[in-house]
């Protein structure tokens, strides 16, 4: 008798954490999303922010919802790999819409003029930098997918969303080595006559680190805080 | 979590974070190296 | 920022990395501001510098076409062709400085320069129209 009110007591526990946290991620799931648009970012951001309040209060309750940096890592993973994937699905395959060929190259003309540069000039559109296409062919499709998938799976605090976000985030550090290197390779071409030359691209793209802050804690956390 | 006070898991916490930690410093001398070429790049051309 | 004030430790967070979750998650927090910054003011940003409102969308893009390609006669043809050649493909008026590593002489676009390079080609064009006989014109200069 005793143990199973004890087990109640718990599953009313655990019922109620579960609930609270799915109310939380209502809020910032679709908030994360508007914000990779680019577009719909400032209606995004308060419904992220009531999420995270949301959870805030059910944690300090005592219910047991994600850990907030587990929340912050999960949605910077989704924002990261979303914003990526918009600017280069636009120049993969809508390089010829207006707003490709006016706000992109504009981007382009300000901090990299791999968009900027004789683009839309390759038989495949967008881009006419050596390398950038490639970056966009061997990564959009692969490991930003993976990522995007691997972030919901870890904010469900699955075990596979955390292996496939240890993995997605060594790619991760394949792709910034790579990706810096091929910048700098290519600086004549990618800075001459930009607005803001390497100083303004590096502010505006050291905030997409996240693999490197998320690597260290991905391989110390606990992992029975995941499940299978 | 009882078991940190276990000697065998201590000794790889530290390898852990030594390991760890040689990661971070490789990983961001690397993006600042490149940021310091650059610099130079920008210094001795007319972008 | 710190939700287990009450409570010690954060589910999955041990005592010996207690320091460095506490520092990955504040650097979270600022990419995640800086992310959701960026992407919310970066289009209205560039939409103004590139001469929004005074330039429409699709002015904007003939105006940087004509100065990526050094050709005042280029237009944004829109909507282009769904599965059409691409817009640029074959182009021979782009200027570059050709080497180990190709240097464009586009001139940088300062902040609204679009606008002053329509008003001034404008003008150009205008002055043109005024001065009907081009031998006259050759004469006047000399």
């Amino acid at each position: 008798m005793e143990r199973a009110a004890v087990a109640s007591g718990y599953d009313v526990h655990q019922e109620q954490s579960r609930e609270a946290q799915r109310q939380a991620d209502r809020w910032m799931l679709p908030g994360a999303i508007m914000m990779t648009t680019a577009i719909l970012g400032p209606i995004g951001f308060p419904l992220f922010l009531k999420g995270m309040s949301i959870q805030r209060k059910a944690a300090l309750q005592g219910l047991s919802v994600r850990p907030m940096i587990c929340t912050l890592l999960g949605y910077l993973v989704i924002m990261d790999s979303g914003l990526n994937s918009i600017g280069w699905s636009l120049d993969l395959v809508a390089h010829h819409s207006l707003i490709n060929r006016t706000l992109v190259t504009a981007w382009g003309n300000m901090f990299d003029a791999g968009y900027y540069w004789h683009y839309n000039e390759l038989w495949i559109g967008g881009t006419g930098a050596p390398g950038e296409k490639s970056w966009e062919i061997g990564l959009v499709p692969t490991v930003f997918c993976m990522r995007l998938a691997a972030a919901i799976g870890f904010l469900q605090m699955k075990r596979w969303g955390h292996q496939w976000l240890i993995v997605t985030c060594w790619f991760g550090v394949i792709y910034w080595v790579g990706y810096v290197a091929n910048m700098t390779m290519f600086a004549d071409l990618r800075y001459t006559g930009v607005v803001f030359p390497v100083i303004g691209w590096w502010i505006y793209d050291i905030f997409y680190i996240t693999p490197f802050l998320a690597i260290p804690y991905l391989h110390t956390v606990n992992r029975e805080i995941f499940s299978d | 979590m009882n078991d940190r006070h276990d000697k065998g898991i201590d000794a790889q916490d530290r390898r852990r974070k030594r390991a760890l930690n040689a990661f971070q410093v490789l990983i961001y001398g690397y993006l600042f190296t490149m940021f310091l070429i650059q610099l130079h790049m920008y210094s001795v051309s007319d972008w | 920022m710190n939700q287990s004030s009450n409570q010690g430790l954060a589910p999955g967070t041990r005592e010996t990395y207690s320091r460095l979750h506490r520092w990955l998650q504040r650097g979270l927090f600022v990419c995640l501001t800086a992310l959701v910054l960026e992407g919310t003011f970066t289009f209205p940003f560039l939409l103004v510098w590139y001469g929004w409102p005074t330039l429409s969308l699709q002015e904007m893009c003939s105006e940087l076409q004509k100065h990526r390609f050094s050709d005042d006669t280029r237009e944004c043809i829109y909507p282009y062709p769904l599965f059409g050649p691409a817009e640029g493909a074959g182009q021979t008026t782009a200027q570059d400085e050709w080497g180990v590593q190709p240097r464009p002489k586009y001139e940088r676009i300062g902040f609204r320069d679009l606008v002053r390079f329509r008003d001034e080609r404008l003008a150009r064009e205008a002055a043109a129209k005024q001065t009907p006989d081009p031998g006259l014109a050759i004469g006047v200069r000399e």
